[in-house]
């Protein structure tokens, strides 16, 4: 079998994370993780296990990138733009974990239902996980509008474990909900859509939940419910702890709601972290699937 | 006890020598609780209008939650921020006009660059207590603009005293020219709060407020403890108009700072305010009931109220169990949407 040959670049908590999860996947050839200092924590945990564990970012990347497939970005918004000038030009795909907005939106659960999630037909490609509120919610916010009419608004409201909230999402809250907030509409097609990021800091930490509320007009709720569960199968596959935990419910305001739970796998982050997990889960999905289609 | 009142005395009237207290009108903002976000645009004005004639030192207005908050989640507001916002901008002139702002609900580019647009004088930016470093951009962006901006620490029971001052500290690095502490589940009693105020006067150099909520029926000492202690800027509300239980009396902090300390504040003019609150709105005034005497001592957030309310009642669960077990699972403001999970779990017991 062809593996697929993948850097991974940066080498915070999501990209060592990630790099544990391919590590144990058979499909995937970890060839280099790539960290901006020689000695770092992240670089360190993988000596003897990642054949090439460089340290200077983007000339690290430029020297290796003809023997890769594709390469997962968890580095900043920032330098994803420099990373993808030099996937784009060596004809590498990428998968970008970043808040940078510069990859399509990728919801690997909706690409069989909706016509708006699609695997590229040419090699070179980009693909954004978006966030972990974008990601949990997807699924949700498809099935509500897909049997629902006349969309008033959305909300999509997520709370996160404190412990799970790196640096980057705290500086960049604002982000965070826009970039939600965007996947809402391109899934649903409506323009009011609001999303809602709390960050719990109880012990033992909390596990992830999003909620989606919807007003709509008119609602057929069996099938919301159908719809949403076929989904919850798919996404289990690649995220095994994604779970209802408040089924479907129409409120005599004609408010749909339900809440999701995303307990992480565990592979380095706690399983606290389901909203780390839940990205690093599709990044993954995202890439075999490209590379599948690459084959044929 | 009597030593504590003779205490509590001898240092409220050493603020003669100190900095003015400042007095923080929320009434329009955390009433906005109690009125479900119900506060029209014509209240505002007849409210702004009062309060403007008064030694009220700003006007907090807007959503319970604050900017932006208005949602299925937390409630939706009948007028929108900015409406009421405008309305008081045309009332309120030498009274500064205040919001209120929780990152995670409002943004930089969606409401708080509209606000200042609008003429807002003064940003609180709130996080939970444990979670400052969420406003970094927020508190940066408007200090570097020069508005005036302050940090609000809300559940400030849930932490340590030793964590709260570095927590107090950050807010100041980046930028916040005062630090609100704020009592949202009602569970300090008097030295609770002297303890906090004297350590973060002792520890840092930034000016401090003080936001009381009701539920042991102690937010007037409490609030005139923090006075006592070194606070300069105090929240209160006419009627107590706020979540749950209510917040401090505005009425009664002036009452107290008038018998205790040289203040020439003007009480009439705040009891003109409070009784157009209690005429306008006689059935929404709060006040401590046995519900938010069990929300205090679980130490939960006085917004969650309406909806415990309502689940309990709707899945017919002991509303005191419902209190105790969100108490337990540390919910903070925002996650409403948890206290139907934690009410079929109870079911399910």
């Amino acid at each position: 079998m062809v593996k697929i040959k993948v850097a991974i670049i940066g080498t915070g908590n999501i990209g060592t994370d990630l790099c544990e999860r391919l590590l144990a996947d058979h499909r995937f050839d970890v060839v280099a993780l790539i960290g901006r200092r020689a000695d770092s924590e992240g670089l360190m945990r993988f000596k003897g296990r990642v054949d090439h564990l460089l340290h200077d970012g983007a000339k690290s990347l430029a020297s290796i990138v003809g023997n890769l497939d594709g390469v997962f970005d968890a580095t900043s918004a920032f330098d994803h733009q420099e990373h993808w000038t030099i996937c784009k030009e060596n004809s590498v795909w990428m998968i970008d974990l970043t808040p940078s907005k510069i990859g399509d939106p990728m919801v690997p659960s909706l690409i069989e239902k909706s016509e708006v999630f699609n695997i590229k037909s040419q090699k070179v490609a980009n693909y954004s996980m978006v966030t972990c509120g974008g990601q949990s919610s997807a699924a949700l916010i498809y099935s509500f509008s897909k049997h629902s009419k006349n969309i008033q608004e959305i909300e999509i409201s997520s709370s996160i474990a404190s412990l799970s909230a790196g640096p980057a999402t705290r500086r960049n809250i604002d982000q965070y909900i826009s970039s939600t907030e965007d996947l809402g509409t391109r899934i649903s097609g409506s323009e009011k859509v609001k999303a809602i990021l709390v960050v719990n800091p109880s012990t033992p930490p909390v596990m992830m939940r999003t909620t989606v509320q919807m007003k709509v007009d008119e609602a057929n709720l069996p099938l919301v419910v159908n719809e949403l569960n076929s989904l919850v199968e798919i996404i289990q596959k690649y995220v095994p702890g994604y779970e209802v935990t408040i089924e479907p419910l129409l409120s005599p305001e004609m408010i749909l709601s339900a809440t999701v739970r995303v307990i992480g796998s565990g592979y380095y982050l706690p399983n606290y972290a389901g909203n780390l997990d839940i990205i690093n889960a599709a990044a993954v999905e995202t890439a075999s699937l490209h590379f599948e289609k690459m084959r044929k | 006890m009597l030593l504590q009142l003779k205490q509590l005395v001898c240092t409220l009237k050493k603020c003669e020598n100190r900095k003015m207290v400042q007095l923080y009108d929320v009434t329009l903002r955390d009433g906005n609780h109690a009125l479900r976000h119900s506060l029209s645009p014509n209240f505002v004005a007849e409210y702004c209008q009062l309060a403007e004639n008064s030694d009220v030192w700003a006007v907090e207005v807007g959503h319970g939650n604050g900017l932006g908050a208005s949602s299925l989640l937390v409630g939706k507001s009948r007028h929108s921020d900015f409406e009421l916002l405008s309305q008081a901008r045309q009332s309120l002139n030498k009274v500064l006009l205040g919001v209120h702002a929780i990152p995670g609900f409002a943004t930089l580019k969606r409401d708080l660059i509209p606000a200042v647009n609008l003429g807002v004088d003064l940003f609180r930016i709130a996080t939970h207590v444990t979670e400052a470093d969420t406003a970094e951009k927020h508190i940066e962006y408007l200090a570097s603009q020069n508005i005036m901006v302050h940090g609000v620490l809300m559940m400030s029971h849930m932490i340590e005293v030793g964590k709260l001052v570095d927590q107090v500290s950050l807010m100041k690095k980046y930028g916040a020219s005062a630090v609100i502490l704020m009592d949202s589940a009602g569970y300090f009693l008097p030295p609770d709060v002297a303890e906090r105020v004297d350590r973060i006067k002792q520890s840092l150099d930034i000016e401090v407020g003080f936001h009381a909520h009701n539920n042991f029926g102690s937010a007037i000492a409490n609030a005139s403890t923090a006075i006592g202690l070194g606070a300069t800027i105090v929240d209160g509300a006419s009627m107590g108009l706020g979540a749950g239980a209510g917040n401090a009396q505005l009425e009664n902090i002036v009452a107290t700072l008038v018998r205790t300390t040289n203040s020439e504040a003007d009480l009439s003019k705040f009891l003109r305010m409070s009784e157009i609150v209690e005429n306008q709105y006689p059935d929404k005034l709060p006040r401590p009931n046995s519900s938010s005497v069990q929300s205090g001592m679980s130490g939960v957030f006085s917004g969650y109220a309406p909806q415990v309310k309502n689940i309990s009642a709707e899945l017919g669960i002991d509303i005191s169990l419902l209190w105790d077990e969100i108490g337990k699972r540390k919910l903070v403001p925002g996650q409403e949407s948890m206290i139907r999970e934690i009410a079929q779990d109870l079911m399910n017991l």
